[in-house]
């Protein structure tokens, strides 16, 4: 009884190592995408189909999860020939070898921005159709018609709203990605750049002076009452949609919310100071080619001649409003303020860095915003000490 | 032929027709091990409906078929994972890994584009002529390459054949794609893009003998390293690869001070954790029973009837309910305390109070269950042996010390253990309330002040920020199965030690 | 002297019992109040709201980003089918068990019990491949069908409940099977016609907590689950209020009580069953 067992188990193990690889079918595209994309996606496949009879499948996955799931399934051989994703991704997805470089027949099309967020190595791994930065929001009611171009108006203004118990500005709290433009605006950075144009996972410069200096200008706000302290997302969404904060740093995800709320708002670009301008980070999304898909040309025309067209950008446009990276869709929704002010927000962003060495950054960077805003530390301690912790989990993951 | 053995009969023939079925499907998709498994269950499964003596094994098949494929399967497999490195860096099997960098190759870009027609002939067979920037022809057939002239007869017989249109060209994109021609000295030609080939140079050569791979630019040799294959000096080759490691992991787990650090804090943590919940719940369950159990006692109906409702509400939406109400801003309860002692409490942003509010919301959730159980074994005691107490003179507080105490452990001490079990493991209520924040600072890995191990693991394999670590994932849950394991394994140790108390008194 | 005695002990113990009715009552309440009130946010959430409606009911029932009616439904058939299934799969289980002596039967029992110790959620990974596999075999229990996550479940129906049927089936006196078998019937049949209606209170308890179970599970739901229409509350909920309470709560709101309305149901219609079947069961007699 007890060798039928082991002998159970033992085949149980050799069965687990082998599990077949079925093929993820040669003349058929598959794509992932999110529930705001498949629409439009459908609807462009059925075009692909008309034209050269190739079907096209869409399958519908949150978008938080396409990353993680192509990890597992694509190596099985049951992945998607195309996702869409963010750039960001590119880190982890290019070292562990599941996305293809791209061919773009026409890059003059694209916002370079967008084209630099897709590129690594030298090369191109993904169309991008949309980018994205946060910006402020501002009041009109409050700030006026052209809202806030600098910091030092935005503090003057203040002190007269203070008495009326309204905030300057609310931000998510704590969250590096939003909390970035005050570490960037007075030359702190995350990754340098090496000599040959590639980042430097170990020149982490958010603790240098202008990151230092910038952090502290934070704290300065915070402690004059200008920036309300620990606002999560929906507190900070709430203060502002009730006019109890003149403006709001984030991005255009939230447009849809303060329209709804009726706020007579205007939306521009990161406020300067001392002259220089906060620069936050640039996301970009697009269309990734897997590199287990047996179908990689394919999947390369059906991107660049069905995808990047003008048509199909309005539409991904439509089914999801975020500011687009191809050129001629762009001419004609930049009509509208509200998409000006995102590209304009975004002619100042930085692409955010896609090597992997981001990924152990963000847990340190929000612990140390975190300690200042409950006062439970200086800025240039915790943000010294967020830096050497972050040096020391790269290194150690090298 | 009776009624029963008739069903019988045809219940075993569509079983073993499924069998047949599912063994081919296995068969054509060459999963040999797994095929084999099947036979076996298949054997097994006949067996047991066929002869008499396996008779009772026939009420077990079922239950055991699904615990067998859902529960010891993936067991096994976190095993397996456990002593690999699979994770963020090392996903690709090595093979994989393999034949991605081989298939890599450099385009020439100064070489330029080579603009194509394609044609097909009376057999099926792609003919190419190539025209290089230069302007110089080729044709191309059976992956050579021969110069030609204008005017060449060879070129004409083309003229013969099918010409492939734009459309014709994309159709057949699979097959032109894994074509190549060589150009020559180890450069070749292939399809680029739909309208033109690119000069390709391949990267890397793999010598499988030596388990190494020859940079075929540079000349550096990179050998199979731990999931990578590294350069002497130290750069490794993406993508990764998994593979077995052994023991690392654990290793890892308790001797990286890095991971041990946090692992035992949330460790430390759990314990208490599941012990205050045991303890709150109990306490204030008992209290409730004995007030309950009092028969002067007026409403009792009533009381029993609200008094239960918590434990009918989903647990999750519980825990989503007071985490509103536990905001910090807006929240009621703050609300409440600003008005009454002038100041709320960062609920969820401060480690100590994070971990008061899990405390509650719990205790919520299971003094009811505690409450019906005392009452159950309150009411099971005999009320002779109070009876005989009151007439020795004992007060109240020795009654329930020497009496109701010692009877009801007897019944519900298994149950306090398996309490002790469940919130051990109870991730829905820390991570819907908490998510296992506030973050612990200067951690390796991710690990917040309200993380029990089940919610720890959880995000180390599916949230860390940093790329996932499926293999040291595993680990970390084969170390919580043993430990929940063991704790069973001594509740009915003890269960049983206590049955014969019971059976003696 | 005695009655005033009384009174002080009376009063006292109204008091406690009363505190602890305040804390069992006043989150629902709240959220009762809170699924009434038309303004949605956390802000000034009065216990009467001011202007009582039904908006965020109806939002419930209308809205296609997040069909929350639709997942209410999805969680309550998957729950009810699950439950039945394991009470069928653990009866029979426990039948063998409890009645029959084979060998294999004290270490096998055992044995179960400790595998289902293992936490399942953790090894998604391997279900999620397991599934995909199977789904390839057998499209209708692939990844992102219902059929298929009722089968993980089923994974877990031995183990605990099995113990506990067992413990129950074990206070029925054999001699009642023993005289039926004498006439003539199967081991089967004695199964089914006689063990079967004795045990009704232990057979209400599993299904009743493993419905519980089953509608409250997150992370395999989330895992096989990929479409926002066919997840499960505990699912979707959980991705509706992420972070958004101050602008979702009237609807969440709502969507609690609707949402806990199935298990508050099915608990008072199996109430009486809750008591003997826990103790009695637990308690091998």
């Amino acid at each position: 009884m007890k060798r039928l067992a082991t002998i159970c188990l033992v085949l149980v193990l050799a069965a687990v190592l082998s599990l077949p690889a079925a093929a993820s079918v040669p003349g058929e595209l598959l794509i992932w995408t999110d529930g705001e994309r498949a629409p439009v996606l459908t609807e462009v496949a059925k075009s692909f189909v008309g034209e050269y009879g190739i079907t096209v499948r869409i399958q519908e996955l949150p978008f938080g999860d396409i990353r993680d799931n192509l990890a597992i399934v694509a190596p099985t051989g049951e992945g998607p020939d195309i996702i869409i994703g963010a750039h960001d991704w590119l880190g982890q997805l290019v070292t562990d070898g599941l996305i293809e470089p791209i061919d773009i027949e026409d890059p003059s099309l694209f916002l370079s921005s967008g084209l630099d967020a897709f590129t690594w190595g030298g090369q191109y791994y993904g169309i991008p159709y949309a980018i994205e930065s946060i910006g402020l929001f501002y009041n009109k009611d409050l700030v006026g018609e052209d809202g806030v171009k600098s910091f030092e108006e935005l503090i003057e203004i203040s002190e007269g709203l203070q008495a009326q118990g309204i905030y300057g500005l609310v931000l998510p709290q704590p969250d590096p990605y939003h909390t970035f433009p005050f570490f960037s605006i007075l030359g702190g950075y995350v990754f340098g750049m090496d000599d040959q144009g590639v980042l430097d996972p170990l020149d982490v410069g958010l603790a240098n002076e202008g990151g230092v200096a910038g952090f502290e200008f934070f704290q300065e706000l915070m402690d004059a009452g200008i920036i309300a302290r620990a606002t999560p997302y929906d507190t900070m969404m709430s203060l502002f949609k009730e006019g109890q904060a003149a403006t709001m740093m984030t991005g255009p995800w939230a447009f849809g919310d303060v329209r709804a709320a009726g706020v007579n708002y205007g939306f521009t670009q990161i406020p300067s100071y001392k002259g220089q301008y906060g620069k936050p980070f640039l996301g970009a999304q697009g269309f990734m080619v897997s590199s287990f898909s047996e179908n990689k040309m394919l999947a390369n025309i059906f991107l660049n001649e069905f995808v990047a067209t003008t048509e199909t950008m309005l539409a991904i446009y439509e089914g999801d409003p975020r500011p687009t990276a191809f050129l001629p869709a762009a001419e004609i929704i930049n009509e509208d303020p509200d998409m000006r002010g995102v590209m304009e927000a975004a002619s100042t962003a930085v692409p955010m860095p896609a090597i992997p060495a981001m990924n152990s950054v963000w847990t340190a960077w929000s612990d140390a915003i975190e300690l200042v805003i409950n006062q439970q530390s200086t800025p240039k301690a915790a943000i010294e000490n967020a830096v050497e912790l972050i040096v020391q989990t790269i290194k150690d993951s090298m | 032929m009776e009624v029963g053995k008739l069903i019988k009969i045809i219940f075993l023939g569509v079983l073993n027709v499924v069998f047949i079925w599912t063994a081919l499907f296995l068969y054509s998709s060459q999963a040999y091990w797994v095929l084999l498994l099947l036979l076996l269950g298949a054997a097994l499964v006949n067996f047991v409906f066929i002869s008499e003596k396996a008779y009772p094994y026939r009420y077990l098949l079922p239950a055991t078929f699904f615990m067998v494929l859902l529960v010891v399967y993936p067991i096994v497999y976190t095993v397996y994972i456990s002593l690999t490195n699979y994770g963020t860096g090392n996903i690709l099997s090595k093979e994989q890994a393999v034949a991605q960098l081989q298939e890599r190759s450099i385009l020439d870009t100064e070489a330029g584009n080579y603009a194509y027609q394609a044609y097909r002939d009376g057999q099926g067979q792609l003919h190419f002529v190539f025209t290089s920037p230069g302007g110089e022809l080729f044709l191309g057939y059976a992956g050579g390459l021969t110069p030609v002239q204008e005017g060449d007869p060879r070129l004409v017989e083309l003229e013969g054949f099918t010409e492939l249109t734009r459309a014709d060209l994309v159709r057949a994109t699979n097959e032109i794609s894994a074509l190549s021609f060589s150009l020559d000295e180890g450069r070749q030609l292939r399809m680029r893009n739909i309208n033109s080939f690119g000069v390709y140079r391949q990267q890397y050569e793999y010598y499988p003998e030596r388990d190494e791979l020859l940079d075929l630019e540079t000349g550096t040799t990179y050998r199979s390293v731990q999931g990578y294959f590294q350069a002497p000096d130290g750069t490794r080759l993406t993508p990764g690869f998994r593979e077995v490691i052994g023991f690392q992991n654990f290793r890892k787990l308790f001797t990286n001070p890095q991971v041990t650090g946090p692992f035992l804090r949330v460790f430390v943590w759990t314990i208490q954790w599941a012990l205050l919940s045991v303890g709150c719940t109990f306490a204030v369950g008992l209290f409730l029973a004995l007030l309950l159990n009092d028969p002067h006692l007026r409403f009792r109906r009533f009381y029993r009837s609200v008094l239960i409702l918590p434990y009918a509400v989903p647990a999750f939406i519980s825990a989503l309910i007071w985490r509103g109400l536990f905001h910090t801003e807006l929240g009621v309860i703050n609300q409440i305390l600003k008005a009454t002692i002038g100041s709320g409490v960062p609920w969820l942003q401060d480690p100590v109070w994070a971990k008061v509010a899990l405390v509650i919301l719990n205790l919520w959730l299971g003094f009811p269950y505690m409450m019906i159980v005392c009452l159950g074994a309150l009411q099971s005691i005999n009320s002779e042996m109070y009876e005989a107490a009151v007439v020795d003179g004992a007060s109240t507080w020795q009654q329930f010390y020497h009496i109701t105490l010692p009877l009801l452990m007897v019944s519900v001490a298994p149950l306090l253990i398996a309490s002790f079990s469940f919130n051990f493991n109870n991730f829905s209520v820390i991570y819907l309330l908490t998510r296992g924040r506030p973050p612990i600072v200067n951690a390796q890995t991710p690990a917040g002040h309200t993380d029990i191990l089940i919610s720890y693991t959880y995000r180390l394999a599916f949230e860390s920020g940093r790329g996932v670590d499926y293999g040291l994932a595993s680990a970390v849950t084969l170390v919580i199965f043993l430990i929940t394991g063991a704790i069973t394994f001594l509740n009915f140790r003890f269960t049983g030690a206590l049955e014969e108390v019971r059976k003696n008194v | 002297m005695y009655r005033k005695h009384s009174f002080f002990r009376a009063l006292w113990r109204h008091a406690v019992l009363l505190f602890f009715v305040v804390f069992a009552l006043f989150p629902i309440l709240w959220v009762i109040s809170a699924s009434f009130n038309p303004a949605n946010t956390l802000v000034g959430q009065r216990l009467i709201p001011s202007n009582p409606s039904l908006d965020n009911y109806r939002e419930i029932f209308t809205s296609e980003q997040y069909p929350i009616a639709l997942w209410i439904k999805n969680s309550v058939v998957i729950g009810l089918i699950t439950s039945t299934l394991v009470v069928i799969l653990t009866a029979f289980a426990a039948y063998a068990f409890s009645r029959f002596r084979f060998k294999g039967r004290r270490t096998g029992l055992f044995a179960s019990l400790l595998i289902q110790v293992f936490p399942q959620m953790l090894a998604a990974v391997s279900i999620y491949l397991l599934v995909l596999s199977i789904g390839r075999l057998v499209p209708a229990l692939g990844i992102n069908t219902h059929a298929g996550l009722i089968m993980v479940y089923l994974g877990g129906a031995m183990g605990v409940n099995a113990w506990l049927m067992k413990g129950y089936f074990d206070t029925i006196p054999s001699s009642l099977e023993e005289s039926a078998m004498i006439d003539g019937a199967s081991p089967f049949q004695a199964f089914y016609m006689i063990i079967l209606p004795l045990a009704r209170p232990i057979l209400a308890v599993i299904f009743l907590l493993q419905f519980i179970g089953t509608y409250s599970e997150l992370i395999l739901a989330s895992v096989l689950i990929s479409s926002s229409e066919k997840y499960t509350l505990a699912v979707g909920l959980q991705l509706f209020i992420h972070d958004q309470y101050a602008s979702r709560w009237g609807v969440f709101a709502a969507a609690s009580v609707l949402g806990a309305l199935p298990i508050v149901l099915l608990f008072m219609f199996l109430q009486k069953y809750l008591v003997t079947g826990l103790t009695t069961g637990a308690v091998k007699g």
